[in-house]
């Protein structure tokens, strides 16, 4: 059983983020990266299923610039087999469909039978790469699988809907799925896991040798979001303050 | 008895029966201590007479024992005593059924004078014991145990024996009564060493060896660039107890004490020292044969220690009991098995040198930045630096005030990193090496360290000195205030202050043996200072030890317990040395507080200092 | 036509967000269609049918009968190729993240996910877990896009009228790959907190253990998960697991509700991201105010039944 996970590469929740002078994304200097929080379920759901077939192997991808053999070593130190990483020359590709081009020429002829993919990421949130590789591929896609379960040449998993709802589908392998956050316990890489992904292989790749497609979306500048916080301050007779506060819920914030 | 004779088929008997029974308790003795030395480490011999000095307080004079649990201490030392006393009774009774009596007859009345007074306080002493143990069942002692019974039931029987003994009965009688002093001596060395009375062998040797310093494991050596078959042999060897540790376990009386003052028990969680560390492993090792059994400690019970060593402090047989470093290092080292929130605190540590993901501390920047000509490296830790509880920064402040005020210069480490205490206590002994050897580059050119962090002090002094030598000194600021008021350097006025108590952080009074200074500083400061129960060295953990100031989601009431103390006690202010502390007392006192009742002031000893200063 | 609209099932009427999204498109300009998919196309079109929209199409198909991902955007693709919109637009929602994506490969069509709002430069989104915004433009001739929850009102789209007109579609058992089981609720073990949109939290101003079930009410009416402040859990009168603060939870709903919470830093530092803050407190003083979009100063036990009562209505 032959799994890729595709991990990324992002900037951590608690790092700084100062855009850059162009303002056409962050600088990235000071930035403390980290694994793509959701990758890390996909990547920990991936090594759970190699280990209940008993068999298989795990394929850690990544694409950007050098540093994020970080993460791939990362996969690899928690039981991934070997990496493949893309190489791409800052800025980084956010145009999400030749994001998923390129990982779609790496993988097309290892033949592999399943394709696993966070979420979506926490830089850019485009929450697309999966399917779109999916489709390339020409493979049955899901998202947001919280149970999954190989059935010989198929694949069975639950799906979460919205409010509390859930699904069962089934469909055959190849197949390419985003996994939900929170489905596993991801594991922390031991300390032999660290010493032996020293000695595993990363394949590099060109990115810029993959795909020539052009970009058809691009993120053209990142801002502070302009909300000033202008506090509403309601005191006074119950009943108007509940009134005003239902007024609230219903018209502006929108939840009723 | 001087007419009395044995026979030679008598003889015969007894020798057979003692054989057998020596024999036996020597076998079982020798067995468990082939197990003992096949640990690794070895069994201490440095402060020699400090240690021999230690056995004789706490075996001969019983110290320990009677302080934990007074009424029950004493009476067991009575048993001790007795015990004692009987030694050369024992002998001069088989010497008789073999030869002859050691003693002369008048020297066997003479001490007869003694013994009989004795074997009726044994006899007092072990029967209050009984009924503790049996009637009250207090519930550390855990279920009714039938060996604790026949070792009543055999001391009485000698006591009595012994009585009958020296009263002018029929030759038959005594003869009787003789064989059945032997037979039970005999069968009580055939139980020593297969239940928890082989403490009575043990304990003393325990007792010597055990370590000065809490608390004491292995130091777990890493070298990222090292042979991989060097790195197979260490994780295997981290399954091993240390020769001490296993000496621990045969010593054991399985009183109950450590579990009693635990604070993730009396908070409602499942971690029973008694068991979980110690007597868990007992069988595992006798059967092995082996002491790889570290593996084999309650994962979860192990997640729950605070690592406050409150066991290790109360044992009375000289245990060192805790052992979460060794199970959270093997999960988190082989296994891989780490609680998803400390997988976070790792990250943050490992990308950042900091618990918390930081990037840079506003704090630390509104500091004087430390040059070689100052005196002290003021080492702020995570808590000061990244604002865990922002109220505590006012606390640094107000020792930064105190040092002015004294003219001491001090300055703050630009590239300070987290000392490591929350990856060490957890077992992400990784981290720690990369933490330590970032601070240790950092202290190269330090000559002396001052800190409000007790985890601090206890990290970049002690713990760093297990795997290199340290060049600087470390002091905790409340030895340095408490010094400063002695010397004068400072001068306090009585303050204002209500009833003020201290809260012994577990770190400073236990591991660092800082109990004095603190309240040197706040009697300057307060006129109505009064102590809490459980404090000094025996201090109850405010729950935020063992790095669980990080562990979301906690079933547990630990912070709570202390807070109520704090609140029973009527203090209006509480003082305490330590930044977890401070912030535990802080989150715990609000909804312990009743109705009604003002919540309890926290103070730093910095705050009421620089309060008060003149 | 422009602009083609995708709607959206929710259990037999229109989702609201593919309402928001019909204003969206209105506002975008142009021509506005509507597709509907599925066994309950019928129903969701003639719902649109007093609003102004060119048409509204309906796809119905044994194949279709539930929803899978090769169907619809094997539908939505088919649409696209026969009426050639220039957008299309549907509700960010966790459906159309799974079929969107398929449609944008098939047609090589780039899509812009998750917009909050239209600026003169380009559509804004959230990046960086919504700690900045970014404005993504394209120049291709055709482009997907889809708008987050309340970036546009449903109440402002355009009343009118429009024909509903069924659409067919070329399906065969080959394009649709998977099965799928019909949909069940389940009671949620422990509470994803941190991916909650809507959380009502309590804190001491609740009082006593007996009123914690205000919250509870609440958080029912509206939608909501409960969360707490520590005092509250250390009283025990929460499970733990709905702890907000440095040493729970970290979240960053779109509505953090607040009942009694005085807004101590330990607290606070755990909610601040949230994006719209309403708190109830007794006392004017309280920190919470100052980060609070709403601050209502009052007596939660007082204010709380009421506004339960008033949100039933």
């Amino acid at each position: 059983m032959k799994i890729a996970v595709l991990v990324k590469q992002v900037p951590g929740s608690e790092s700084v983020l100062p855009i850059n002078e162009g303002q056409s994304w962050i600088n990235e200097d000071p930035v403390t990266f980290v694994m793509n929080p959701p990758d890390n379920f996909a990547l920990e759901e991936a090594l759970l299923i190699k280990e209940r077939k008993g068999e298989g192997e795990v394929v850690v991808v990544s694409m950007g610039p050098n540093r994020v053999q970080k993460v791939i070593r990362e996969g690899l130190a928690k039981g991934g087999d070997r990496g493949i990483h893309i190489e791409e020359d800052e800025p980084i590709e956010t145009d999400p469909l030749v994001i998923a081009k390129r990982f779609a020429a790496v993988l097309k002829d290892e033949n592999f039978d399943l394709v696993l993919t966070g979420l979506q990421s926490d830089d850019t949130g485009m929450g697309q790469t999966g399917v779109l590789l999916g489709e390339i591929l020409g493979m049955p896609t899901a998202t947001l699988a919280i149970e999954t379960d190989i059935q010989g040449e198929s694949i069975r998993l639950k799906r979460e809907l919205e409010s509390g709802w859930f699904q069962w589908v089934q469909f055959p392998l190849p197949a390419s799925v985003s996994i939900q956050s929170g489905l596993n316990t991801p594991r922390y890489p031991s300390l032999k896991g660290i010493m032996g992904a020293k000695k595993k292989e990363i394949k590099t790749v060109l990115g810029s040798e993959l795909d020539a497609s052009s970009r058809s979306q691009s993120i053209d500048k990142v801002f502070v979001s302009q909300t000033s916080k202008q506090t509403e301050v309601i005191d006074g007779d119950v009943d108007v303050a509940v009134q005003r506060i239902a007024e609230i819920l219903r018209s502006e914030i929108k939840v009723v | 008895m001087d007419s009395i004779t044995f026979s030679f088929i008598e003889k015969l008997v007894l020798a057979g029966l003692t054989l057998a029974a020596l024999s036996s308790f020597s076998y079982e003795v020798y067995r468990r201590m082939v197990i003992v030395l096949q640990g690794t480490g070895t069994l201490p011999l440095d402060r020699f007479s400090e240690r021999l000095i230690r056995v004789f307080r706490e075996v001969i004079l019983h110290e320990k024992v009677i302080r934990e649990r007074p009424w029950p201490g004493i009476m067991h030392a009575l048993v001790f005593w007795g015990f004692l006393v009987f030694g050369i009774i024992t002998l001069d009774h088989f010497s008789m059924g073999f030869y002859k009596p050691i003693l002369s007859h008048s020297a066997h009345t003479t001490y007869s004078y003694i013994v009989i007074p004795f074997s009726i306080l044994v006899i007092f002493g072990i029967l209050s014991l009984t009924y503790r143990r049996f009637i009250t069942r207090p519930k550390a002692l855990g279920k009714i145990s039938i060996t604790s019974g026949v070792v009543a039931l055999f001391i009485v029987i000698l006591m009595v024996t012994y009585l009958i003994g020296e009263m002018n009965i029929s030759p038959l009688l005594w003869k009787v009564n003789w064989w059945i002093h032997s037979i039970v001596i005999l069968a009580f060395l055939f139980l020593i060493p297969r239940s928890k009375h082989l403490h009575l062998v043990l304990g003393p040797f325990n007792i010597f060896f055990k370590p000065f310093d809490q608390p004491e494991h292995t130091p777990v050596h890493i070298d990222l660039e090292g042979d991989e078959d060097e790195l197979d042999a260490m994780l295997t060897d981290l399954t091993k107890l240390t020769q001490n540790q296993a000496l621990d376990i045969f010593s054991c009386v399985e009183c109950g004490r450590c579990t009693d003052v635990c604070p993730a028990n009396r908070g409602g969680g499942i971690l029973d020292p008694k068991n979980h560390f110690i007597l868990d492993l007992r069988q595992p090792i006798l059967n092995n044969k082996d002491v790889a059994v570290l593996d084999q400690i309650n994962v979860e019970a192990g997640w729950e220690c605070t690592t406050c060593q409150a066991c290790t402090e109360v044992c009375p047989v000289g245990n060192h009991v805790e052992k979460s470093d060794e199970i959270r290092r093997l999960e988190v080292l082989v296994e891989g098995r780490v609680p998803q929130e400390y997988q976070k605190l790792f990250t943050n540590l490992q990308e950042t040198g900091n618990t918390e993901g930081a990037s840079s501390s506003d704090f630390a920047d509104s500091l004087p930045v430390f040059t070689p000509d100052m005196e002290y490296v003021l080492w702020l830790g995570c808590f000061a630096r990244h604002g865990l509880d922002p109220n505590f920064n006012r606390s640094v402040e107000n020792f930064t005030k105190i040092l002015d005020t004294a003219g001491i210069s001090y300055g703050v480490l630009e590239q300070e990193h987290c000392s490591g205490d929350p990856a060490n206590r957890l077992g992400d002994k990784l981290t720690y090496t990369m933490l330590r050897e970032h601070n240790m580059e950092q202290l190269a050119e330090t000559k002396k360290v001052v800190t409000l962090c007790p985890h601090c002090a206890v990290n970049l002094g002690k713990e760093y000195e297990k795997y290199d030598t340290v060049n600087y000194t470390v002091e905790h600021h409340t030895q340095v205030v408490g010094r400063l008021i002695e010397e004068g350097k400072i001068k306090v006025q009585m303050g204002e202050n209500g009833k003020v108590t201290y809260h012994d952080p577990c770190n400073l009074s236990r591991m660092l043996d800082i109990v004095e200074e603190p309240r040197t500083a706040i009697r300057s400061a307060s006129t109505s200072f009064q102590e809490m129960e459980e404090n000094g060295r025996n201090t109850l953990c405010c729950g935020a030890g063992g790095a669980l100031w990080w562990k979301k989601e906690t079933k547990g009431r630990t912070h709570l317990v202390r807070a109520e103390q704090v609140i029973e006690s009527g203090a209006d202010t509480v003082v305490t040395g330590c930044n977890f502390c401070y912030g535990m007392m802080k989150q715990g006192l609000g909804p312990m507080t009743p109705e009604g009742k003002e919540e309890v002031v926290v103070k730093d000893v910095a705050d009421i200092i620089a309060e008060n200063l003149a | 036509m422009n602009i083609l609209v995708v709607l959206e099932d929710n259990q037999g009427s229109l989702h609201r967000l593919s309402r928001e999204a019909v204003a969206g498109a209105q506002k975008l300009g142009g021509s506005v269609t509507a597709l509907a998919i599925g066994k309950n196309a019928g129903s969701l079109a003639s719902e649109l049918s007093s609003y102004e929209l060119e048409e509204i199409l309906t796809v119905e198909h044994d194949l279709l009968s539930s929803y899978s991902a090769d169907g619809y955007s094997e539908v939505v693709t088919q649409v696209i190729q026969s009426k050639s919109p220039k957008t299309i637009v549907v509700g960010h929602t966790y459906q159309t993240r799974d079929f969107m994506p398929r449609v944008s490969a098939k047609l090589d069509i780039p899509f812009i996910p998750d917009i909050i709002s239209l600026s003169d430069e380009g559509f804004v989104k959230q990046v960086l877990n919504a700690k900045l915004n970014a404005s993504v433009s394209s120049e291709s001739d055709q482009i997907i896009l889809s708008f987050q929850s309340a970036a546009f009102n449903d109440e402002e789209m355009i009343t009118g009228s429009s024909a509903i007109t069924p659409f067919d579609v070329e399906l065969d058992v080959s394009s649709v790959r998977s099965t799928s089981e019909e949909p069940f609720q389940e009671a949620a073990g422990d509470v994803d907190l941190e991916n909650a949109e809507l959380l009502v939290s309590v804190g001491r101003g609740i009082e006593k253990e007996e009123n914690v079930h205000l919250a509870f009410d609440l958080a029912e009416v509206i939608g909501a998960e409960v969360s707490a402040s520590r005092p509250v859990v250390d009283s025990g009168w929460v499970d733990s697991f709905r702890q907000v603060g440095s040493s729970g939870h970290n979240v960053a709903p779109k509505l953090y509700f607040s009942l009694g919470v005085s807004g101590a830093i330990q607290h606070v530092v755990g909610m601040k991201g949230s994006k719209n803050i309403i708190a109830i407190n007794k006392d004017p003083e309280a920190p919470i105010f100052e980060l609070s979009d709403y601050a209502i100063v009052g007596d939660v036990l007082e204010i709380v039944p009421k506004l339960i009562e008033a949100l039933k209505n």
